[in-house]
């Protein structure tokens, strides 16, 4: 398990972590996609997840959520957010007990791309660059 | 195991007791069928029969006759570890089983009562619990209705065997009936109802010694039944002629008032998940952060208007059930006199706003130092002085429905009542709770009427007060009880 102020951005299905989910916007659809973005955190961080298809119903504010094998990356609309994709999985382990904190909120940072011919795999990651908010622009704490 | 326990949604995880259920099944299947193995178990062998048993028994009503002849004939320890996990079931499951697991499940605790299995006391309690006030939909009328038939039936061997259960089911039936005679009338809730009064009624008629062991409480909810016919008699018997009730060890009202209520009974008309849940909130979340979790709070269980009635269990619980330590309190954790706070601001209706407020200060009434714990009065002061800042209507109407109580409460024992909230009022500022009572009486923001209500109601108090002020004893900090 991943605490959310370690995850970054990255192509790969290499997420596992455990958070609650405190708000969830409205689901669109595009053609046969439903997705549905949500702010979910834990004790160290929040950040933008994206439900796709059914998990857009079947998760309320409040619950507990486990991922596995989830990714972190820029969605079709150019924003940075956490989802299952399709080698992950997400499921509610829980409801309520858990603490959590809205500052930072990872989709909320800018980051830089790695650079190019770096040999070493640490070198090839993203690294944060600003705080473009403290906490999320799109779901603000209440 | 062919059929499932609980109606499990996509996309939730498996419950861990479920699981543990069906392996045991798995592993035990060959076993559960005629003939049985005669051979003792293991004592490892031994739970998970004891398990795979239980599955089945909650899983496949039809042959659950078979099976539980089967638990009769291996039983070698009372039925202590079936009935452990029959309360596990329902303590982190009920909500989940699928209807026909609930019938079974009522059928099961009805052979336990029958074999007097080591703990059934437990067991009922715990179903008790899970009956949700102010819910009036299908299923958990269905409960009521089979908890209380289950009563009337096992009344001779609970009154034998265990009889503080039927304490206990007393404080519920009461605690329901005032919400079930205010819904409209129709034959099947008549029928509940007719039930409901039926066993408290005897209770109250043939055994009132047990009921007495609710304290003062009991009083508290026979006040919320007093339009009900039979209850009417009884309040003017609790009055008039007190000798009628046969106990030795009642001669009157003033005495139930001052013999305190324990935390049990508010715990029983709190389902073991909102309890998790407010303590979790008075554990773990930050004053100033407590917003979502009061949203998610009150959605998930105070979602209808009918649900408000729940408000004043809720406030009983916080004050009487839930003590912080010390490490809490000093802490930055959210008190609980602001969850009360945000609870009472929660109801909609006159009636159950004063009962909000009347379980806050309940204890306030017959406070004595000798019975009673700081604890369960801390709130209420805390909520008034310190709503004073900028929720200053909270002040007013609180302080107002106090004096209002003291005057009106019970006009025949109004001494006893201003005893009571004289040493309340004392004791918090001897005990350094609040430093002085001057906000309330000198305060500009409070009404001239109020604050002359409170000098003509409180002046010997007042004047002890102030005397003590001058010999300016060192405050000490509030500690919780140990």
């Amino acid at each position: 398990m991943q605490s959310l102020k370690d995850i970054v951005p990255a192509a790969e299905n290499n997420i596992n972590a455990r958070f609650i989910l405190l708000e969830k916007g409205k689901a669109t659809v595009e053609g046969q996609k439903k997705t549905c973005l949500a702010l979910v955190a834990d004790e160290t961080a929040a950040v933008h997840f994206e439900l796709w298809g059914e998990e857009c119903d079947a998760f309320e504010g409040g619950d507990i959520l486990s991922l596995r094998n989830g990714i972190f990356s820029y969605n079709r609309n150019n924003n940075l957010v956490l989802r299952a994709g399709k080698r992950g999985q997400v499921q509610k382990v829980g409801e309520f007990s858990m603490a959590f904190v809205e500052t930072p909120n990872m989709s909320e940072i800018r980051w830089l791309p790695p650079p190019h011919n770096s040999s070493t795999a640490a070198a090839n990651a993203y690294v944060q660059d600003a705080v473009v908010s403290p906490h999320s622009r799109i779901f603000p704490p209440i | 195991m062919r059929s499932k326990l609980t109606k499990n949604a996509i996309f939730e995880a498996d419950n861990s007791l479920e699981v543990s259920l069906r392996e045991a099944f798995q592993l035990l299947e060959p076993q559960l069928r005629p003939p049985f193995p005669l051979k003792l178990p293991t004592q490892e062998d031994y739970f998970n029969l004891n398990k795979a048993i239980l599955c089945e028994i909650l899983c496949e009503p039809h042959v659950a006759r078979v099976h539980i002849k089967h638990l009769h004939a291996i039983v070698t320890d009372g039925y202590t570890y079936f009935i452990s996990m029959l309360i596990k079931i329902v303590n982190e499951l009920y909500a989940k089983l699928v209807d026909s697991v609930k019938t079974q499940l009522i059928w099961v605790t009805r052979e336990m009562v029958n074999v007097l299995g080591v703990g059934f006391d437990g067991l009922l309690v715990a179903l008790l619990r899970q009956i949700v006030g102010g819910d009036f939909s299908g299923g958990n009328l269905w409960l009521c209705f089979e908890m209380v038939s289950l009563f009337r039936d096992k009344w001779d061997c609970l009154l034998e065997d265990e009889p503080l259960v039927l304490t206990s089911a007393l404080y519920v039936f009461l605690r329901l009936l005032a919400d079930h005679c205010r819904l409209p009338n129709d034959s099947k809730v008549e029928t509940l109802k007719r039930l409901e009064i039926d066993f408290c009624i005897r209770m109250l008629r043939e055994k009132f010694g047990l009921c007495l062991k609710i304290g003062r409480d009991l009083v508290r909810l026979l006040q919320d039944l007093v339009h009900v016919p039979e209850f009417c008699s009884i309040w003017k018997d609790l009055l008039l002629n007190p000798s009628v009730f046969q106990t030795d060890a009642f001669l009157d009202i003033p005495q139930l008032y001052l013999s305190r209520t324990s935390s049990r009974y508010f715990l029983l008309r709190i389902t073991p998940e909102m309890e998790n849940q407010l303590r979790f909130l008075l554990t773990h979340v930050k004053l100033g952060n407590q917003k979502r979790y009061q949203v998610w709070f009150a959605k998930k269980f105070l979602g209808f208007p009918e649900r408000e009635t729940l408000l004043s269990d809720i406030v009983r619980f916080i004050c009487c059930g839930h003590h912080p330590p010390n490490e809490i309190i000093q802490s930055d954790i959210i008190p609980r006199w602001a969850v009360i706070g945000w609870l009472l601001k929660s109801s909609q209706r006159n009636y159950v706003e004063a009962n909000v407020k009347l379980a806050l200060f309940y204890d306030w009434l017959f406070f004595d130092e000798k019975v009673d714990n700081i604890m369960n009065i801390e709130p209420g002061i805390l909520l008034m002085i310190n709503s004073i800042p900028s929720y200053v209507d909270i002040t007013r109407t609180l302080l107002e429905f106090l004096l209002m109580l003291v005057e009106n409460y019970d006009i025949e024992r109004k001494d006893v009542i201003v005893k009571g909230v004289s040493s309340a009022f004392t004791f918090l500022v001897r005990k350094g709770v609040v430093q002085s009572l001057d906000a309330l009486t000198c305060s500009d923001v409070i009404s001239p009427f109020l604050k002359q209500l409170f000098e003509k109601i409180f002046k010997d108090m007042l004047a002890s007060l102030s005397e003590r002020a001058v010999a300016s004893l060192p405050l000490k900090p509030i500690s919780a009880p140990s």
